[in-house]
């Protein structure tokens, strides 16, 4: 196998329509968009409470969510298995092996991830702005709705961050998705199976799609951070 | 702007850090609906004594009077402009201005042109005639002035001037720092006079330019 012939085949398979291809792109997509989504809409306003309140206990929960950015996929796809199988807490649902459980997991996953990463952007902002807030006598909710407003251009990046956490990982969507063809199966748990049977190729091709995929996320998120630069909103 | 007759002033005031009196014991009662200048040397405690009164920093001990919050406005000396037009900045310290007023409050600023500029591309003079519009908008009874004209061009420093006269005027009642002696004496009514975190003298502009009560105001005006 040479270094073209997997970008060839990922080309080919792009071009010609692939059903179960393209399957597959959409699940991931939105999979990993459905995830990132909620995470940002719960981590940035958690990220902002922790950068601009002082509450006791506040400090152990920074820690914390430091901590959990290291822990493993796979820690993450397991803790959630064990949530929503039958004899776990969550079982009552009947989520497992379904595409809401994988995005459950990435959830998880990326939780930790949004929130520390704009509780740091947001301290820096929240210092910067304190006396003027302090001084206007804004409210916790006003607060925390100026300093998302004003940090949007850093966001994109930490919504980045996010989507590429979330759609790279393959531990813990294949514990509670199972990797079911035509349900559950996503470019990451693909990859994985066709590696292990031995299609190098298919899974290198489904790789470059990944990457693509990437590129073009990337492409709309510096437009966008272009555009707030333009507007010099982000000076 | 409300109509309570407005209290200012602290009783038996100090701020302590790290073992080490920055305000001593300040006791004093501010004039209301008049221009009350603070002056003294660098580390004098002014800045100190004018967020203490505007409640950012809280009282180690003794006690402040304030009217609340809301009454207050506070433009600092390197005004903080958000991530935004110059427009919304505004909206953002004034959210209850009507459209029209905001555009008379620019016009009078000599910033229509520059509404939708980002805040932070305005250049010095102009964010700090946009941090004024923006708290004298909300027709404050109380405004605190930082060092408003500090580093500013002799237009700026107009403007600044006249919507001082001009809120004064109106019945508000403003605190202000200046190390510039011609500016004090063109606009205070009082001057608080400090010296090393201590309260030295509150007396009339015109008593403390002729013949300042105490030894720390005959010696600043000797330099100034």
């Amino acid at each position: 196998m040479d270094f073209f012939t997997p970008i060839l085949l990922a080309f080919t398979l792009l071009i010609e329509f692939d059903r179960e291809l393209y399957e597959i792109i959409g699940l991931s997509m939105q999979v990993s968009l459905t995830a990132v989504g909620v995470a940002l809409l719960l981590g940035l306003p958690l990220g902002a409470f922790l950068a601009s309140i002082h509450f006791p206990g506040r400090t152990a929960l920074i820690i914390i969510f430091n901590t959990l950015l290291s822990i493993p996929p796979v820690v993450i796809g397991l803790l959630v298995y064990m949530l929503i199988s039958r004899a776990g807490p969550l079982g009552f649902l009947d989520l497992l092996y379904s595409p809401a459980a994988m995005m459950l997991a990435q959830f998880c996953l990326i939780l930790p991830l949004s929130t520390a990463l704009s509780r740091q952007l947001f301290e820096a902002l929240n210092n910067e702005y304190d006396a003027l807030f302090s001084s206007l006598g804004l409210s916790r909710t006003r607060r925390i709705a100026a300093l998302i407003a004003d940090g949007r251009s850093a966001l994109v990046t930490i919504a980045l961050a996010c989507f590429g956490r979330a759609v790279s990982e393959v531990g813990a969507v294949i514990i509670v998705g199972g990797n079911i063809r035509h349900f559950t199966r996503v470019m990451t748990s693909a990859i994985a199976l066709e590696t292990s049977r031995g299609e190098l190729a298919l899974a290198l091709a489904l790789g470059c799609v990944l990457m693509l995929l990437a590129l073009l996320v990337n492409l709309a998120s510096y437009w966008l951070r272009g555009y707030f630069e333009k507007e010099g909103l982000n000076v | 702007m409300s109509d309570k007759p407005l209290q200012l002033g602290s009783e038996n005031l100090s701020i302590i850090r790290q073992d080490k009196k920055l305000l001593k014991d300040i006791t004093l009662t501010l004039p209301t609906s008049k221009v009350s200048l603070i002056l003294g040397h660098n580390g004098a405690g002014k800045t100190l004594l004018m967020r203490v009164l505007h409640g950012l920093v809280p009282p180690s001990t003794g006690r402040v009077f304030t009217p609340e919050r809301s009454l207050q406005k506070m433009v600092f000396q390197k005004p903080v402009m958000l991530r935004r037009s110059a427009s919304r900045h505004f909206d953002f310290l004034c959210p209850d201005c009507a459209e029209a007023d905001k555009r008379e409050w620019f016009s009078r600023a000599s910033l229509v042109g520059r509404m939708n500029v980002p805040a932070r591309l305005l250049s010095g003079g102009e964010q700090q005639k946009l941090a004024l519009i923006g708290a004298l908008a909300s027709r404050p009874q109380l405004l605190f002035l930082d060092e408003p004209a500090a580093n500013l061009d002799l237009e700026a420093t107009a403007f600044v001037e006249e919507m001082v006269k001009w809120s004064r005027t109106q019945g508000t009642t403003i605190i202000m720092i200046s190390h510039n002696r011609a500016q004090a004496q063109r606009l205070a009514d009082y001057i608080v006079m400090m010296d090393r975190g201590r309260l030295m003298e509150l007396t009339p502009a015109d008593q403390f330019f002729s013949a300042p009560y105490s030894a720390a105001g005959k010696a600043y005006l000797d330099f100034a």
